[in-house]
């Protein structure tokens, strides 16, 4: 118990501490939450009244918001499934930031919701077993349950793996795996029940339809990788300077001998390197005479050990052919942490920071690696082309490697697809016919009667959500920068799409057919960027304790 | 990021540091707190613990009665007669409008924002009426809801007034979350304004547009107040709570008409005991030709149109 609350203090403490650039991003959010709570005390004091809501337009950017981010929080689901059902290794240290992702959306959808809310005073009547709790029959009863739940959970998970990272130790099975399964199918189910709050009104045609639970989880699935895909670059960069870990002296190995056959390096070497590191055409022939001084190629066969955990040696590998993987050993089990591939380096943050081994390399394949010494790395890393993408993938301490930002992008690709085929579906069965239903619809996508404030809203969506899809399915997209434009894409578009672009058309026209139009209130607007900054703050402090834990700086072993 | 392993000892300048940015932290939090200051009473120790309406004893709903009462005397001056009127056995109330003979001058409005002690400002009205176009279609996208012609009727158009429809099957009392409003057993679905917790969701769910919320603090002339008042229907409401047409449960509950009907000069509205076989409401029932808006929906509305052949 004790050791818990040490834990829970040193995490607190580290996330106080930071260089100027946390400090400017923690003061800058901080600043405004406070302007955001400002705008809610104005709120309860006028009333609803200060909103753009009516009578007709009943919710509003509240609800919108709330209805992005509980697909924001379920997402963290497509981590958690390839590496527990599929056992993907690349994304397994990720799993966690999902989780975390997931525990900050949940705090933010209950924000949203509060604030909305008539009497917030009256909260307690909602609270199962002191109020009055109408379950099953309210789907909103439903989305107290899931959301809390689903919030316990995963605090508890991703709290549960963090502290045995810290204490070394392996985490009991029995203590997680279930609950990872069940978190599994609850993230389903928030957003399911969240999609049923719309689906369950008869009257209102526009979503009263069985295709908005799919639409949902596709548009979840898209935007909630693609926030961690951006999410993750920022973690690895900021991380990227980080101190290396120094191992404890008892526990330092002297370097096994190579016994591996070599060769001297070639020129013809850097240009097989190039075919799979485009960079490197950027460096200077002069840096690169210079970096083939005592630059070998090795030849490995499967099983050999290219390095070992805590020797001393600093020489920088990259891969040429073949495949080579790091392990850790960590408290007595071994994990695979990277998969290395052609183009790909190992060993560097030794070879840069002069400290021991962190992991071993093994060959998995007959390897052909390049071993360059500590110095020639360094002239490399004078192009600023090869300082840039080996200083970006220096995370692989953090083991956030371009290998498993490109299987969120296959995620991301997949479930853009599957959300613009389902969109199309919707949008055939309501116009095909152009029955009375399709009024919301040409509402949100022509306007009525003078009336299209949500009209270029909608179209900005559609246009990002299809040039996303379409720049995902080009391997331009492989690329980090194209990565990133097509995520912000998919976040931006799906965050109209089913927050403004779901629930405002459901209300327009009324079922009496009055057209009334709405637009947020700066008030509004502000209470919005209040609970963003809130949800960010939250993210980023829980990062903040997460990561040097990860990354092993944050262990019992440093306790002072 | 860099990580300071130095996080934990803390000097005596890191410690006039902290509490400088911890005050001025608290002062920047109580400086946006700030306008609530303006709030005055928005809720009382006694209406924040205040039970659910279906589980307060008798002499439980005696005190919260005397409560409001007194709440009301502060408020507008007035001291009124506030009851919680109960359903009487063998009633279930329908309500049937002609929409022959309607003709749209909208008394049955403002005689329900007068009975029902509806704020003025903001305004809020139960009944909206629709000026729907004699061409064919019966079609409500195409109603007129803010028409104002110098006399009624008007060639061309009929009226259709509209407003809670008690249904029999109603989704608004499905989707609240704590059972605020909930169907009493003569039909009228009713709401506890100090149970509602102001979500809203029943506005999203009815198909009838018949529910108003309480976006600011209501208002009502004092001189204007009506003094009869049920707990269930026309007392004073709060702000941040829904509300609607309950067929005038102080009224309906004591064997008197509705406001609208009573005032309605052409006769469009009649009001009645479906159970009662001789009733007005049963005869037109079974008489004449009846409409159900939204049937479809499956709302089964107590609430019904018909037409003079």
């Amino acid at each position: 118990m004790s050791n818990y609350l040490r834990f829970l203090r040193r995490c607190a403490s580290v996330s106080l501490v930071g260089d100027w650039r946390y400090y400017t991003w923690i003061g800058a959010l901080t600043a405004l939450c406070i302007i955001g709570l400002n705008a809610y005390a104005k709120q309860v004091v006028a009333g609803l009244e200060i909103t753009g809501m009516s009578d007709q337009v009943s919710w509003g950017v509240y609800i919108a918001n709330f209805t992005f981010l509980v697909g924001m929080a379920a997402a963290a689901v497509m981590l958690v499934i390839p590496v527990y059902i599929y056992k993907n290794e690349d994304l397994h240290d990720l799993v966690i930031f999902g989780e975390l992702l997931a525990v900050a959306a949940i705090l933010m959808c209950l924000a949203f919701v509060t604030v909305d809310l008539g009497r917030p005073d009256r909260f307690w009547h909602l609270i199962p077993g002191i109020g009055v709790f109408h379950f099953p029959g309210s789907m909103l009863s439903w989305d107290v349950l899931v959301l809390n739940g689903y919030l316990v959970l995963n605090v508890y998970i991703c709290g549960y793996l963090l502290y045995c990272r810290y204490q070394n130790r392996k985490p009991s099975k029995w203590l997680y795996i279930p609950f990872v399964f069940a978190a599994i199918v609850w993230a389903i189910s928030i957003h399911t029940v969240t999609a049923f709050l719309y689906v369950g009104l008869g009257g209102r045609p526009f979503w009263n339809s069985s295709i908005v639970g799919p639409r949902f989880l596709a548009s979840a699935f898209t935007a909630g990788p693609a926030f961690v895909i951006l999410a993750l670059q920022v973690v690895r960069r900021a991380s990227g300077s980080a101190k290396a870990v120094e191992l404890p002296v008892s526990e330092r190995e002297a370097a096994e001998p190579h016994m591996i056959a070599s060769r001297t390096a070639t020129f013809e070497d850097l240009d097989r390197l190039a075919k799979h590191l485009p960079e490197v055409a950027a460096v200077s022939i002069e840096d690169r005479r210079a970096c083939l001084v005592g630059a070998t190629v090795l030849n490995a066969s499967p099983g050999d050990v290219l390095l070992r955990q805590g020797a001393l040696d600093n020489d920088a590998f990259f891969v040429l052919t073949g495949r080579v993987v790091v392990r850790r050993d960590e408290g007595g089990r071994t994990r695979i942490t990277r998969n290395v591939g052609p183009g790909e380096q190992f060993g560097e943050v030794s070879a840069i920071t002069g400290t021991p081994r962190v992991a071993t390399a093994v060959a998995m394949k007959p390897s052909e690696v390049l071993c360059i010494t500590a110095d020639a790395l360094r002239r490399l890393m004078k192009t600023p082309k090869m300082d840039e993408i080996i200083s970006w993938r220096m995370g692989e301490r953090l083991m956030i490697s371009d290998r498993s930002l490109l299987i969120l992008r296959a995620i991301v690709q997949v479930s853009m697809i599957i959300n613009v085929f389902l969109l199309a579906n919707e949008l055939f069965t309501e116009f095909y016919n152009s029955n009375r239903h399709d009024i919301s619809w040409r509402y949100l996508l022509f306007g009525l009667d003078g009336h299209h404030a949500l009209v270029p809203w909608f179209w900005t969506a559609i246009t990002l959500n299809v040039g996303a899809m379409v720049l995902l399915m080009l391997p331009l997209s492989r690329s980090l920068k194209w990565l990133n434009v097509a995520c912000i894409m998919c976040i931006f578009g799906i965050w109209i799409e089913k927050g403004m672009g779901l629930v405002i058309p459901g209300f327009v026209p009324t079922p009496l057919g009055e057209l009334v139009e709405y637009l947020p209130t700066l008030n509004e607007t502000l209470v919005c960027i209040g609970i963003w900054a809130f949800g960010l703050l939250c993210f980023t402090i829980l990062l903040r304790m997460a990561v040097p834990i990860l990354q092993g700086q944050l262990t019992r072993a440093t306790e002072p | 990021m860099p990580f300071d392993t130095e996080e934990d000892g803390m000097s005596r300048r890191s410690f006039l540091r902290t509490s400088t940015v911890l005050s001025a932290g608290v002062a920047a939090v109580a400086a946006g707190l700030a306008p609530l200051r303006k709030l005055g009473e928005f809720t009382s120790v006694d209406q924040f613990l205040q039970k659910y309406y279906k589980e307060l004893t008798p002499q439980e709903m005696k005190t919260v009665l005397e409560r409001i009462e007194t709440e009301v005397q502060r408020q507008y001056g007035v001291r009124p007669h506030v009851r919680d009127y109960k359903p009487m056995n063998g009633v279930e109330y329908v309500y049937a409008l002609n929409l022959t003979r309607c003709v749209g001058c909208r008394k049955c409005v403002h005689a329900c924002v007068a009975e029902n002690n509806q704020s003025r400002n903001p305004e809020i009205q139960y009944i909206r009426v629709l000026k729907m176009p004699n061409d064919g279609t019966f079609d409500m996208d195409k109603g007129d809801h803010n028409y104002a012609p110098k006399s009624v009727p008007e060639p061309g158009f009929f009226f259709m007034p509209v407003q809670c429809h008690q249904c029999k099957n109603p989704p608004c009392v499905k989707v609240c979350p704590v059972k605020a409003t909930w169907q009493e057993p003569d039909g009228i679905t009713v709401i506890d304004y100090n149970w509602c917790i102001g979500c809203r969701y029943c506005e999203a769910a009815c198909p009838y547009f018949a529910r108003r919320f309480n976006f600011a603090s209501p208002s009502i002339p004092s001189e204007q107040l009506n003094t009869n008042m049920s707990y269930l229907g026309n007392r004073p409401r709060y702000k941040g709570v829904v509300e609607k047409c309950h067929f005038c449960i102080q009224r309906s509950r004591v064997g008197r008409y509705p406001a609208c009907v009573e005032v309605c000069p052409t006769g469009s509205r009649k009001f009645g005991n479906i159970l009662d076989p001789k009733s007005e409401v049963s005869y037109i029932l079974k008489n004449k030709r009846v409409l159900v808006l939204k049937a479809e929906l499956g709302t089964l509305p107590r609430f019904f149109y018909y037409f003079d052949i």
